[in-house]
């Protein structure tokens, strides 16, 4: 049986975030479009292009998403952020019209979590960008489940560097347990074999220590 | 679940054996196991019967369904059928598995017996596939599947259950009013 000693914290759930997910703090580094409305004195060091002392108003620049989700508030205006291109109209027809074609890692890495996270930013178009995340991965799910579920003892690369975080954990777990009932099969599953914990202490055995 | 336990458990069913030497009743915690006697067939779980069949006590009575012809039979049905037709036994693809690998000289026929069983499973796991994925694409809160063996829904219990998951997540994007709530301050 395979048990773990250490359980990795899960994704958050939608809109919000587990503190603790490794895969939520990578996500949260992307950087996103954003523009200034009102001025930041004295940190124009921040951005390279301008060599002000401060960033005026209505700059355009990137931060990512840790601190564009702190700074962000509907009342007083900091900042406002601009969709990235990936969750745009033009993008947004593409994704409708045949899910299965694009290649999902190129574009962002976290495709589903961050287009969740856009949804804090009140853009106009929330409902629109839900109902496409939605609806790509039902149209992917398809291809996932049977590249997962068939590809037995293969070099799985190719099927996998189209796919996003999200669905490469999937993957993993469809092909877990493909490999489990395949094993079994085989009689694998009955033979017992060395904890990797005694191989990697790399323990002396009994035969080596007595001449 | 791991595979070796849903074959744990399908070693409780019965299946007829005939003994070649005698011992009275003998009671165990499950039940009682009849007397034996030389010649006269009785039923025995199957977790006995291999035991006796590696020591060499015994002969294993294939049951009724591991046939050829029965099983051709079920093949066809499967295949013609959309929903799922009643199984065998509810452990056909493990008792085939370990009657087969224990007990072949006992069983006529053997290796078609396991191309067949091994059809009938590739057929309906693709049936089951094909029904999940209709589940999925529509959205759907329940679904019945009658005749599902525990082998199948094991393999594909993990898969499906992560993609509902991820499914639930995405879709409580569409209703922004109640999880707005779940922002969490640094």
């Amino acid at each position: 049986m395979d048990t773990q000693s250490y359980l990795p914290v899960q994704p958050g759930v939608g809109m919000g975030e587990n503190f603790l997910s490794l895969d939520d703090i990578v996500l949260s580094h992307e950087r996103l479009p954003i523009r200034t409305e009102c001025s930041f004195p004295r940190l124009g060091f921040l951005e390279k292009s301008s060599d002000s002392q401060d960033i005026p108003e209505g700059t355009k620049m990137e931060l990512p998403l840790w601190l564009s989700k702190g700074l962000y508030e509907k009342k007083r205006r900091v900042l406002s952020v601009e969709l990235p291109k990936v969750y745009r109209e033009g993008w947004r027809t593409v994704f409708n019209a045949d899910p299965n074609v694009v290649d999902l890692h190129k574009m962002g890495p976290y495709y589903y979590g961050l287009g969740s996270q856009m949804l804090h930013f009140d853009s106009p178009e929330n409902p629109e960008i839900a109902q496409t995340l939605l609806q790509t991965f039902i149209g992917r799910f398809r291809r996932n489940m049977d590249s997962s579920q068939n590809a037995y003892n293969e070099d799985t690369s190719a099927l996998v560097e189209r796919l996003d975080c999200l669905e490469k954990a999937l993957f993993t777990s469809g092909q877990s347990g493909l490999n489990n009932f395949q094993s079994w099969e085989k009689g694998q599953a009955s033979q017992l074999t060395a904890s990797s914990l005694v191989l990697n202490y790399r323990k002396r055995k009994i035969t080596d220590i007595q001449p | 679940m791991d595979s070796s336990e849903v074959e744990f458990l399908a070693e409780k069913e019965m299946v007829k054996i005939i003994p070649n030497f005698s011992l009275d009743r003998i009671y165990l915690i499950g039940g009682d196991l009849g007397p034996f006697n030389p010649g006269l067939p009785v039923d025995v779980p199957v977790w006995l019967a291999l035991n006796l069949k590696q020591r060499q006590k015994c002969r294993i009575v294939p049951p009724a369904w591991m046939d050829v012809e029965k099983l051709e039979e079920m093949r066809e049905l499967e295949r013609k059928e959309d929903t799922f037709t009643p199984v065998p036994s509810p452990y056909y693809m493990e008792l085939t598995k370990l009657l087969l690998n224990y007990a072949s000289d006992n069983i006529p026929k053997a290796d078609e017996i396991r191309t067949l069983v091994k059809d009938i499973w590739d057929t309906r796991i693709a049936k089951l596939r094909l029904s999940a994925d209709s589940f999925i694409s529509q959205l759907e809160a329940h679904a019945k599947l009658d005749n599902l063996t525990l082998m199948e829904i094991n393999t594909i219990r993990a898969f499906l259950l992560d993609s509902l998951n991820c499914m639930y997540k995405l879709r409580s994007n569409l209703q922004p009013g109640s999880s707005k709530g779940q922002f969490t301050d640094y």
